[in-house]
């Protein structure tokens, strides 16, 4: 086995370890990251709500509050040069009794201020004449404006796209199966055969960091699993802005999120459960979100779905970020214990820990850095205007776009997440086959082993042998 | 402007086969459809016991040679004419870009999409192996197994045939049939295989990544099947998301409202088959085309 050397390693491609990894190809260096799955954006990151947070109810003084502050600055900028699809809908929280009307003068608003987050105060008639879908029950509210909403796969797989254009390796697949320590450097090999030497490992591994920093001997810290499940309702019914109830101890209560790319979601619900891979949706927990947004916005309480998930989020043992040096080795940082705010606080967290790996290593930056990705379908063929997605109108030449990639597509739910398809009524039944010809045409996949996600997945079971089937179609 | 066409056909389906078939088209009528032949989504279970007038239709495909068809193209959008006596304009997308047709009068026969489990809000993981009747189709007919072990769920003549087709194919499969199933004849499936009498209800989903197992409750009682393949086919709803800001009067879940005479609230624009019942099956469209041909 032939031992790969790279000056640093980054396990874990979630939308934090691909924001490492693009602030990491700044540097001259050899970077690499290895993510489990067939493809980035598997974990946390495929299932959350999307929401890009301004961190106005962050404990104030923790990691996680000043990362999302930073963050708040450096998202234009990124929003634009690896052109996410972002709307700044704002964000509007509902009080409902005259109790909760207090808790957000007495709580919500001092917090926001320490966060140097402003809230505007709304008045009961103000709400209803904006937002004539909110339950009349009203008392009244805040309006957050910085709150927005983004494409979440969109945004890993930029970033992660664009630190391949600036020479950084991706391997996918690669499960990590035992990591060691040395002076000099950190081996760390994979289920796949890959033996890797790196000066320095940087932890990113979502919901399993605690377990990879427990292969390296350090049980410095645990991560539980909390689970959110969503429901997806494609008509807005006139919802243009986040909205959300005054939470409580216990959660932050369930929301109306605007989709980006059209749509809403309902939920979160908040539970803990023993494992770590348990994605599967509840009735009661549907239930739950259903009698949750029939609050504050009844028309969501019987809306028609297309679609319920659930997700994953890490809760740490510490309560706050853990982004840190490993207790055995200063080589290995962790960066962990994220929960939700993840995807709001990536550009910050990317910057914060490739900051802490330039110091440890002496690194400079690089001559060219490129930080924007070409601009969407550029260098589209002219005779691919066909429609493939009928539920969405995506066409031909959207999809072979993706699959030209500098970091194509590995999974069906890959290109779903790249392009749109599959997300509409038909949830992908009537365009799969089709959406499997491509990939077999352009990128000389099997379809016999390509996946819709994880391994194991796959929609094609085997070949039909003998009595072919002598009809059309 | 080029001159607009008398009228256009959106979908080559069982309705529209049916009603021009019937004699519908005038001397220039344009029929457009996404996919690369006439039979719309039904063609791929083509042929099949108790389909023989619609296989005969689409074999046969009842467009007259002066029709002018437009196969792989798609309507993206309509917009209705401003003022009587002018055009309507259909946005389609084909392989060259976005074409404009202009027609006097336009027919929606679109049809519909399946509905899924996620529209029923089915609780339970996310796995692989659940698809539709439509998929299990395109598989079969491109040569690919959907999976060892099959439950097929419905009750129209559309599942059962998919279900004698999956079983021909060498998957083992059981047919079951929903509270509401209309069973009309007995499905040809191997012993060991015949449907789950009365009807049951599809409560959750066991397994990942793959499936493993679809539970069911039936009279108060709960029962599982093992299977790596759900084949849901609970009905269609009105695939009309791209009239979307048409102007075109729709219902519950898409349905476009017409007049007895197929007509929509906007005058030159009429809809028929599955687009304005999604409860209609194949023998019903074939019927509302002709129909259509008569009133209209």
């Amino acid at each position: 086995m032939e031992m790969q050397r790279v000056d640093v390693l980054v396990i874990g491609g979630g939308v934090v370890g691909c924001a490492i990894l693009r602030e990491l190809s700044r540097y001259d260096a050899t970077v690499a990251l290895l993510e489990r799955n067939p493809d980035i954006c598997e974990g946390t990151s495929k299932s959350n709500s999307a929401i890009v947070h301004t961190g106005f109810d962050a404990p104030p003084g923790s990691l996680e509050a000043r990362l999302l502050a930073e963050a708040r600055g450096l998202w234009p900028d990124i929003i634009e040069s690896l052109h996410i699809p972002y709307l700044q809908t704002g964000a509007l929280m509902v009080a409902t009794s005259s109790s909760e009307l207090a808790t957000i003068e007495s709580e919500i608003i001092p917090k926001a201020e320490r966060n140097g987050v402003v809230l505007q105060r709304l008045a009961r008639e103000e709400i209803l004449e904006a937002a004539p879908y909110i339950n009349p029950r009203l008392t009244g509210g805040v309006l957050v404006e910085g709150e927005g909403v983004i494409d979440p796969f969109w945004t890993a797989r930029a970033y992660c796209e664009n630190a391949v254009s600036n020479g950084a390796q991706v391997f996918l697949g690669e499960s990590v199966t035992s990591i060691t320590v040395e002076d000099e450097c950190v081996y760390v090999h994979t289920g796949g055969g890959l033996a890797l030497a790196a000066s320095m490992v940087v932890n990113a591994a979502g919901l399993w960091a605690d377990e990879v920093a427990r292969m390296a001997g350090d049980d410095s810290f645990t991560l539980t699993p909390r689970r959110g499940q969503f429901i997806v309702v494609e008509e807005d019914h006139g919802v243009s802005q986040i909205i959300l109830p005054v939470p409580n101890r216990i959660s932050k209560g369930i929301l109306v999120t605007p989709i980006v790319f059209g749509g809403v979601l309902l939920g979160p619900t908040a539970e803990e459960v023993d494992a770590k891979t348990d994605l599967a949706t509840t009735a009661q927990g549907l239930h739950q979100i259903r009698e949750g947004i029939g609050k504050l916005v009844p028309v969501m309480a019987g809306a028609e779905s297309v679609r319920q998930f659930a997700g994953l989020r890490a809760v740490s043992s510490t309560g706050d970020y853990i982004i840190r040096a490993s207790t055995v080795s200063s080589r290995i940082l962790h960066v962990a214990g994220i929960r939700s705010t993840g995807l709001s606080a990536s550009p910050a967290i990317g910057r914060y820990a490739s900051g802490l790996v330039r110091d440890e290593l002496r690194l400079s930056q690089r001559n060219h850095f490129m930080d924007e990705l070409p601009g969407y379908l550029t260098g589209m063929h002219p005779d691919e205007g066909d429609v493939v997605c009928l539920c969405r109108s995506i066409t031909r030449g959207e999809i072979l776009f993706a699959l030209r990639s500098p970091l194509p597509p590995a999974t069906l739910d890959s290109l779903k997440r790249r392009t749109g398809v599959m997300l509409g009524d038909c949830q992908g039944n009537l365009c799969m086959a089709r959406l499997i010809d491509l990939f077999q045409e352009q990128l000389g996949r099997d379809p016999l082993t390509l996946a819709k996600n994880v391994a194991g997945s796959c929609p094609i079971a085997g070949r039909l042998t003998g009595t072919r089937w002598e009809g059309q179609g | 402007m080029s001159k607009p066409y008398d009228l256009a056909i959106v979908g080559a389906g069982l309705s529209a086969l049916s009603a021009l078939q019937a004699g519908i088209a005038s001397a220039r009528t344009v029929v457009l459809d996404y996919q690369d032949a006439p039979g719309g989504f039904l063609k791929a279970a083509l042929p099949a016991p108790g389909f023989e007038e619609a296989w005969e239709l689409v074999r046969s495909s009842g467009i007259p040679r002066r029709v002018t068809t437009f196969y792989g193209t798609t309507a993206v959008g309509l917009l209705p004419a401003f003022e009587v006596g002018e055009p309507h304009v259909l946005i389609a997308r084909q392989r060259g870009g976005t074409a404009e047709i202009y027609a006097r009068r336009v027919l929606i026969a679109c049809g519909g999409l399946e509905l899924t489990r996620e529209h029923a809000q089915i609780p339970g993981t996310r796995p692989a192996g659940i698809i539709t009747p439509v998929l299990a189709h395109q598989f079969l007919s491109r040569g690919y197994l959907p999976g060892k072990r099959a439950v097929v769920y419905g009750g129209s003549r559309y599942v059962q045939a998919t279900a004698e087709r999956l079983a021909g194919a060498g998957i083992e499969v059981t047919l079951v049939l929903p509270p509401k199933g209309e069973v009309t004849r007995a499905a040809a499936l191997p012993p060991g295989d015949q449907p789950e009498l009365p009807g049951a209800e599809l409560i959750a989903i066991e397994g990942f990544p793959r499936l493993e197992k679809v539970k069911f409750r039936r009279d108060g009682e709960f029962f599982d099947v093992p299977a790596d393949t759900l084949v849901y086919g609970a009905g269609m709803t009105a695939n009309t998301h791209w009239l979307k800001g048409s102007g075109i009067i729709m219902g519950e879940y898409g349905t476009i409202q017409v007049s007895s005479f197929y007509e929509t609230n906007v005058q030159g624009v009429y809809a028929v088959g599955t687009v304005i019942a999604p409860s209609l099956d194949h023998a019903g469209s074939i019927a509302m085309g002709k129909e259509l041909c008569i009133r209209y």
